[in-house]
């Protein structure tokens, strides 16, 4: 227990200088960061304004109306905003560091190297839009009249939907190692990225199965926003533990084996 | 007895690619299919390094010595072999294992670009779990002692190349590690930068008795740095032993120069006797003279030609690679007729 505690407290003190120097590059660049932030500002915007459009020429799509389908995509930007935040930016830098050997010195470093390349870098500008999304968040969510109980389970399902599609994501990024070209691998990432983004219920019957079961991305939006809808849903959020879990067990055996294949550059 | 600190037995590390035709019509072809070939860049390495040691390790490019510092620092995983470093596989990436190394590469820089190297340097003391006091000692030592005490707080990208590598070498020792590997630190330096880190390396290794492994293109690291010398050649060591044997790989020849007060005809059959390399306007000649000859060569020539000035020195180092490079086999030959335990004292 105190070698637990031990590891999480150097973690954090690690991750609390990866955000300051990410936050000193960040700002060393300031029509950068102020087009990321009106980037973000404008793909959360022009997501919400499109459902809007849909429902004013329909009423509902599947069993959810406009406020439910409003709050299930403002729960998924919460969930992208995590993403663009926390981890977006080493998935595109770790390609071009395995394919110029930068990844060396990630691997050396006292830690564990999934920590040190997946949470390397840190996007200082998305982190200011946290109160944006979370404005919508409680807006929507005050119009599908969420129990008191949900408003408090709310953040714990949004971490608990991130950590799912970031612990595949780091799978299907380990395959970098062999391909050593990356972007199509960042591309598929921002499919499933784009597959999530929709509730499971507008899938057909076999592509709904497969991305619940097989590549359980739909369990990260739709698991906890039906359980919020209805607690009878909990086997959902089970679900996506166990996922979690095994495909945290996965990435274990996955990660390893992309490590004794890197080869390095030559330098 | 000091107590061995890297040990290598029979070590080997292949790598595959595929060799590409030129063009739009190969590019194409690659794509359905590909001629895969596996190379061995490392073969059959055996080596055994004591606590403290400062070893030179040398050789052409593509020979190997990088693919070896990979997997010294567990970079890179062997194919084939045992290697043991402090004890450790380094393959295995045991955290205490990687806490007590460090690498530096003269062509890759493991400090960020956009911020100042101090903020890298205090991102490695969460790293490394290094104290407060500790940590500022250090740093105050290592500025000092390479003079970058005024540039810690400067944008590394504004730096000049001598001044990031300063701060590499710092970034890289900043928790004390008991083995250094330092893959050609002096690359692309100017004179003065390249003497700075070698007396800065000299220095930290006299006051820190770590144990340090240098790969280098210049042959002066090496002179500088090392009493002992590994040599490298397509993946295979081909000598290891005390610099002053290596340099005596070549026999015992002189190198010579002369100056003259006018030009001299260079077609004399008396230069050609001694590999003579004259300089655009035939007034200097570099001559290489048996050391018992070197006596009655020089006074004729003294005797015979206006010599303004003249200096003889051992071989340098330098041609002694290039006639390797050539002619890897003088070693393979050398090491046949002296045996193995004379020139390859440590195989």
């Amino acid at each position: 227990m105190k070698n637990l505690k031990q590891t999480i407290f150097y973690y954090l003190k690690v991750y609390e200088k990866f955000v300051s120097t990410s936050i000193s590059v960040g700002v060393s660049f300031r029509t950068s960061f102020t087009l990321l932030l009106l980037m973000d500002l404008f793909f959360y915007f022009s997501t919400l304004l499109s459902v809007n459009f849909i429902y004013d020429h329909i009423q509902m799509i599947g069993p959810w109306d406009k406020n439910h389908l409003l709050f299930f995509i403002s729960f998924m930007l919460g969930i992208d905003h995590l993403h663009m935040t926390l981890v977006s930016e080493s998935f595109w830098e770790l390609s071009h560091s395995i394919r110029t050997g930068d990844l060396d010195f990630a691997l050396i470093k006292p830690a564990n190297s999934v920590f040190s390349v997946f949470f390397r870098y840190f996007r200082p500008s998305t982190i200011i839009n946290i109160f944006v999304v979370w404005t919508f968040i409680i807006y929507y969510g005050i119009q599908v009249k969420l129990e008191p109980l949900s408003w408090v389970l709310l953040p714990f399902l949004m971490f608990l939907g991130f950590f799912l599609f970031v612990v595949i994501e780091f799978n299907i990024a380990a395959s970098m190692f062999w391909l050593k070209e990356g972007l199509g691998i960042n591309f598929l990432r921002m499919q499933l990225q784009q597959l999530a983004r929709w509730p499971n219920f507008i899938y057909a019957s076999i592509a709904r199965k497969f991305l619940t079961v097989c590549l359980p991305i739909l369990l990260v939006g739709s698991g906890p926003i039906h359980f919020l809808y209805d607690y009878g849903k909990w086997p959902l959020i089970l679900s996506m533990v166990a996922a979690s879990i095994v495909f945290l067990f996965i990435l274990k055996f996955v990660w390893r084996s992309a490590l004794r294949h890197y080869n390095s550059a030559s330098s | 007895m000091k107590k061995t600190v890297i040990y290598s037995q029979k070590l080997e590390k292949k790598f595959t690619s595929y060799k590409k035709e030129p063009g739009l019509l190969g590019s194409l072809k690659s794509l359905f299919v590909r001629n895969y070939i596996t190379k061995k860049a490392v073969k059959d390495f055996n080596l055994d390094i004591k606590q403290g040691e400062i070893i030179g390790l040398l050789g052409p490019n593509g020979a190997g010595k990088t693919t070896l510092m990979k997997m010294f620092t567990g970079i890179v995983v062997p194919s084939e072999g045992t290697l043991k470093i402090l004890g450790y596989t380094p393959s295995e990436r045991d955290r205490l294992f990687r806490k007590k190394i460090a690498l530096v590469m003269g062509q890759k820089s493991q400090l960020w670009w956009d911020i100042p190297a101090m903020d890298s340097f205090l991102l490695l003391q969460r790293f490394y779990e290094i104290e407060e006091s500790q940590f500022q000692k250090r740093i105050k030592t290592m500025s000092e002692l390479l003079d970058v005490d005024d540039l810690l707080h400067i944008h590394v990208r504004k730096l000049s190349l001598g001044e990031r590598m300063k701060m590499e070498l710092m970034a890289s020792l900043i928790h004390s590690p008991e083995i250094i590997f330092l893959d050609e630190p002096t690359i692309g330096l100017d004179l003065i930068s390249q003497e700075n880190i070698r007396n800065f390396i000299k220095e930290y290794h006299q006051k820190n008795k770590c144990t340090i492994i240098v790969t280098s293109h210049y042959m002066a690291d090496v002179q500088a740095l090392c009493e002992r010398l590994v040599l490298i050649f397509d993946g295979e060591k081909t000598f290891d032993g005390p610099l002053s044997k290596f340099e005596t790989i070549l026999g015992k020849e002189k190198n010579v120069t002369f100056n003259f007060s006018s030009p001299q005809d260079p077609t004399l059959d008396l230069w050609s006797s001694f590999e003579a390399q004259w300089d655009s306007h035939k007034i200097q000649v570099d001559l290489r003279i048996p050391e018992d000859k070197l006596r009655s060569v020089a006074l004729n020539i003294i005797k015979d030609f206006p010599v303004t000035e003249f200096n003889t020195e051992k071989m340098p180092i330098e041609r002694v690679m290039k006639t390797l490079m050539k002619n890897p086999q003088i070693v393979k030959q050398l090491n046949g007729n002296n045996g193995p335990h004379e020139l390859n004292g440590r195989n």
